[in-house]
């Protein structure tokens, strides 16, 4: 029976009533074909029927008929705007296409028709965490509380909300609460056990320390928390914070015991004796070294005492343990010996000592080797390793090669040799050469994919983006269009990001700018992969690390790929805004090899083949089967990203890409410019003045930062007319601050020059400072063809953005200052002519690997 | 290196550990799955800037036929080429197993491995001491067979 009061358009008479209810049943048991029939057979009498529209409209999407279905639910929704069934039902359709701001909107309306649907409640609050929307959330747990108190995780779920919306004291009272009522904990239970550990947590975050410990210790006695880890974990923390440093020792004790190398043990058990491992003072030195020598006498296998003693120790007590650590290694052929001891160099003494050890282990070596007693020749090679990375460190590359070309004719057979040297000749600015070594190291293992990953990465960085596609396919799915679509879809950012760098370099901006949008994608799929545990950990019981999860999701987009991809392709929309003919002239096959397109066609016919294949599988599996309520992939329609090029909001794409790192990268100088460079164009001049000012506080003399004040102040002083008011006093006050007007544009940049002397990345923003001013272009060109001079120190990345410029500015003298930076920087191959490059591609191989494709080649 | 238990936090590091290493990869959701699911289980080893160089992706056999032993599984477990000899791959199954041991009560933990995969087999059986129990037919999505191995954790038992 309808409940009285229902709108006429909605009440149906009985049969057709009993045929709603039905169709209701056919969709929770997805019978599609059935409940699409039923939902016919109302609508045939009753066309204007809303609620059965929407479930019409559900059960095609559900049959993968999204457009149709999408369109009945919206008119279902029209003709019936009170009805709960409506609005749930298109709240489901956008949930499914995860639109969940929206999603919200409509499940909001759906709870004013039935403010107690369960279903329709629990979905909500799922949409409102996703969205984080604490308040509204707190409210439906609440709503949801009172509905079922006897089921457990909507106690749970309170909790969690209170806890999430900043109020702790609340979720500490709604455990509490829950504990009580609790009955029939079967024993040794974990989730009871998870639910404990977290009300442990809320209790040592509010500060409770002694509380937190009691139920602690009632809990692990009673078996009901059955983590031993976290149990002495929290109980060695509450133990010192509480100043009970005896037990807490023990307790500490007993973790380094059971794990002797996880660093934060150690560092609890010192801190718990008021020493702090990461501010050692010559008070605490002596006594926290003796601490950690027991620990390596106790605990012979384990490394973490050992390596942290030399974090402490100074002067000979360094010098004993160091030669101790250094000569165990080497001997043992530990390959990562020198990026652990790496940060030690940090003080010049200990980087001092560790050479003279090696140097003088080195020197030992050679004599014994010639004694019948000799210790074995690894040890002597090890030695060179070791060396070879100390003095490529320090900037000795050569000297470096050169001892790696005596280990490879020790042992030509060792990869790690190869890559070292593959690493050196990439420092070294050789690409081409650092892809050969690498190669040469993958083909002496080809079962190892870490090997061959390496290979695979250096071909990017000499930017044979297909010859990196064709070694990373030995190791993709074998089924997948193209060995870059199945790293795509395995969410390798460093495929991704390397290249979209790759194609960058080579000017293939569409092709990056594609890569680019990549990696947005995954980070967006990572944020949408949350949404499922919303509902999950609650029913698990796992909330600890479910909040962990949470923090993460909210600080996802300050992780290195996502940061350098943003500002990436920021510059590229920022520069094809500037220069729009730049989209044309970057029209990918212009650029392309015999080899490149040969290898285009061969992918297209691929990615056809799979899209087929899909087709054909799509048409004879079951019209009717449940295709779900997300959208499945669509067609890439623009794989070069030409379309991405020619696009007509190029500042409005970038702001988007770039909005997250206002927070997430605030202290990443180079996301302030890259905001100031969009929010500038945009004409949005106080928040280009924020990002500079912004930039300013973190590194005032940044040579591109500099760049920027100059070209602002002249932005803003070449306005028709200042902008009205709050916003022109706002500005003429911020640039007041940034670059004080009674200076003179010419003035601060010679004086920026003049603050930098020898300094070549200074020299190159005044340059760019001089650009901005209309300097004449011989002027600007002589500034940086002055930085080769001997007297100047220029290194290669510094060489390669004048280059850049010169190519930016269309200066008639780009081939002249190219062939004196390859005269200057005899060993690096990044200042070739085009020719060179393409033929030190070729040979970027290691030779084996020529004559066998040479073989394929013949046979085909 | 560092030895501690994974948090979420360190998901991404162990996926592009073991995009790195390793031909049978996943999406992020599988970790987090992992992760949210035993989140005592899973461990990573860091080197001092606090970049994940190994990691074990670990969990337990949820379709055990009720009175049967529940038992944990490892789904994944790598350590980058240049940070071996350290015995990291040993130290991080000791911490997983002790915890599937205490925490679940596991009697043994189980693992597959590709045939082919002669490095990875002497792994696990000389290092870490598994033992071959059956070969799985075309385990792998492109046809390999794997041979499944197991390890008793009777001793750990508590």
């Amino acid at each position: 029976m309808p409940p009285s009061g229902i709108p006429a358009k909605r009440a149906l008479p009985l049969k057709e009533a009993a045929l709603f209810k039905e169709l209701l049943n056919q969709y929770e048991s997805r019978q599609l074909k059935k409940a699409q029939k039923t939902a016919d057979q109302i609508l045939k009498k009753f066309p204007e029927h809303g609620e059965t529209l929407c479930m019409k409209g559900l059960v095609l999407t559900h049959m993968g008929r999204r457009e149709e279905g999408l369109d009945l639910v919206k008119k279902g929704v029209r003709l019936d705007l009170t009805s709960h069934i409506v609005w749930h039902v298109f709240g489901l359709l956008q949930k499914g296409e995860k639109n969940y701001e929206e999603a919200l909107k409509s499940y909001t309306q759906a709870l004013r028709f039935d403010k107690e649907n369960m279903n329709i409640l629990r979905d909500a609050a799922h949409l409102q965490t996703q969205l984080r929307h604490y308040d509204g959330l707190v409210e439906t747990r609440h709503a949801l509380l009172r509905i079922r108190p006897n089921l457990r995780s909507n106690w749970i779920g309170l909790a969690v909300a209170y806890h999430l919306n900043g109020n702790l004291v609340e979720a500490k009272k709604t455990l509490e609460h829950y504990e009580l009522i609790l009955k029939n904990i079967p024993d040794y239970d974990v989730e009871h056990s998870e639910v404990l550990l977290y009300h442990i947590h809320v209790l040592e975050v509010l500060g409770e320390y002694t509380e937190a410990l009691n139920l602690l210790d009632v809990s692990a006695k009673s078996r009901a928390i059955i983590d031993r880890v976290s149990i002495m974990e929290y109980r060695a923390r509450l133990l010192s914070k509480l100043g009970q440093h005896d037990d807490a020792e023990h307790t500490w004790q007993a973790l380094i015991e059971q794990n002797p190398d996880s660093y934060k043990y150690y560092q609890g058990y010192l801190s718990n004796r008021g020493l702090d491992l990461s501010s050692i003072s010559d008070e605490t030195r002596a006594k926290t070294l003796n601490i950690l020598k027991d620990f390596s006498t106790q605990l012979p296998r384990a490394a973490a005492p050992r390596r942290l003693a030399l974090d402490v120790a100074t002067g000979d007590e360094f010098k004993t343990l160091a030669e101790h650590y250094l000569v165990v290694g080497i001997e043992k052929g530990i390959p990562s010996l020198f990026a652990d001891v790496k940060s030690l160099y940090k003080d010049s003494q200990k980087l001092e000592a560790i050479a003279s050890i090696v140097e003088g282990h080195r020197t030992a070596s050679v004599a014994s080797t010639s004694s019948p007693l000799s210790e074995p020749p690894t040890t002597y090679l090890w030695t060179l390793y070791f060396l070879a990375q100390h003095y490529s460190h320090t900037g000795q590359h050569e000297k470096a090669l050169e001892l790696l070309s005596d280990a490879l004719e020790h042992t030509p057979t060792l990869p790690d040799l190869l890559m070292l040297k593959a690493r050196v000749l990439k420092r070294l600015g050789d690409p081409y050469g650092a892809a050969k070594a690498m190669d040469e190291a993958r083909v002496l293992d080809l079962q190892d994919r870490f090997l061959n990953t390496k290979c695979g990465k250096y071909r990017l960085r000499a930017g044979m983006n297909e010859e990196a596609q064709e070694v990373f396919g030995l190791f993709t799915k074998k089924d997948a269009p193209s060995p870059g679509a199945d790293l795509e879809d395995m969410q390798s950012l460093l495929f991704l990001v390397g290249d979209a760098d790759s194609h960058r370099r080579n000017g293939d901006l569409g092709h990056a700018l594609k890569k680019y949008h990549a990696v947005q994608k995954v980070f967006n799929e990572i944020e949408d992969d949350q949404y499922d545990f919303h509902g999950y950990s609650l029913r698990k019981f796992a909330v600890n690390i479910y909040m962990n999860m949470i923090t993460w999701e909210d600080r996802l987009r300050s992780h290195p790929a996502y940061v350098h991809a943003a500002i990436a392709a920021s510059e590229i929309y920022v520069q094809l805004h500037d220069d729009p003919s730049l989209a044309k002239k970057n029209s990918p096959s212009s650029t392309l090899t015999e080899a490149e397109k040969k290898a285009k066609k061969k992918a297209k016919k691929a990615a056809q083949k799979v899209q087929e294949d899909a087709k054909k599988a799509a048409q004879s599996a079951n019209a009717t089967e449940d295709k779900g309520l997300e959208p499945s992939p669509t067609k890439d329609e623009d794989p070069d990203g030409a379309k991405l090029l020619q696009v007509t909001d190029p500042l409005e794409r970038a702001a988007k890409f770039l909005a997250p790192l206002a927070v997430q990268a605030q202290d990443n100088i180079l996301a302030w410019i890259a905001i100031y460079d969009v929010a500038v164009r945009r004409s949005k001049y106080l928040q280009a003045a924020q990002a500079l000012s912004r930039a300013k506080s973190i590194d005032a003399g940044y040579p591109e930062l500099h760049v920027r004040l100059v070209h602002f102040r002249k932005t803003v002083s070449s306005l028709p007319q200042p902008p009205p008011a709050p916003i022109g006093p706002a500005l003429t006050e911020s640039l007041q601050s940034l670059l004080p007007d009674e200076v003179a544009l010419e003035t601060f940049n010679s004086q920026y020059l003049q603050k930098h002397p020898g300094d070549s990345r200074a020299a190159l923003a005044f340059a760019k400072a001089l650009r901005v001013l209309q300097t004449p272009l011989e002027e600007i060109e002589n500034v940086l063809f002055d930085q080769l001079r001997p007297e100047n120190t220029l290194d290669i990345k510094t060489a390669q953005n004048i280059f850049a410029f010169f190519r930016e500015i269309n200066s008639t003298k780009v081939e002249e200052l190219r062939s004196q930076l390859d005269a200057k920087f005899p060993l690096s191959t990044v200042f070739k002519s085009a020719q060179e490059v393409a033929a030190l591609r070729k040979q970027a191989f290691a030779d084996v690997e020529v004559v066998e494709a040479e073989k394929v080649e013949s046979v085909s | 290196m560092n030895i501690r238990l994974a948090t979420v936090d360190d998901l991404m590091g162990m996926q592009a550990c073991n995009l790195q290493n390793l031909p049978e990869n996943y999406t992020m959701k599988y970790y987090l799955y992992h992760a949210l699911t035993w989140p005592q289980l899973s461990y990573v080893a860091e080197d001092h800037k606090g970049r994940i160089v190994g990691y074990i992706l670990a969990k337990m056999e949820e379709d055990v036929n009720e009175g049967d032993e529940s038992y944990g599984h490892v789904t994944s477990i790598s350590v980058l080429r240049s940070y071996r000899r350290l015995g990291l791959a040993k130290r991080l199954m000791v911490q997983s197993q002790e915890a599937m041991a205490t925490v679940y009560r596991a009697s043994y933990v189980s693992l597959h491995v590709r045939k082919s995969n002669r490095a990875a087999l002497a792994l696990y059986k000389d290092t870490l001491g598994f033992t071959v129990k059956n070969i799985e037919k075309k385990y792998y999505a492109d046809g390999e067979d794997a041979y499944a191995m197991q390890l008793s954790l009777k001793h750990l038992a508590r």
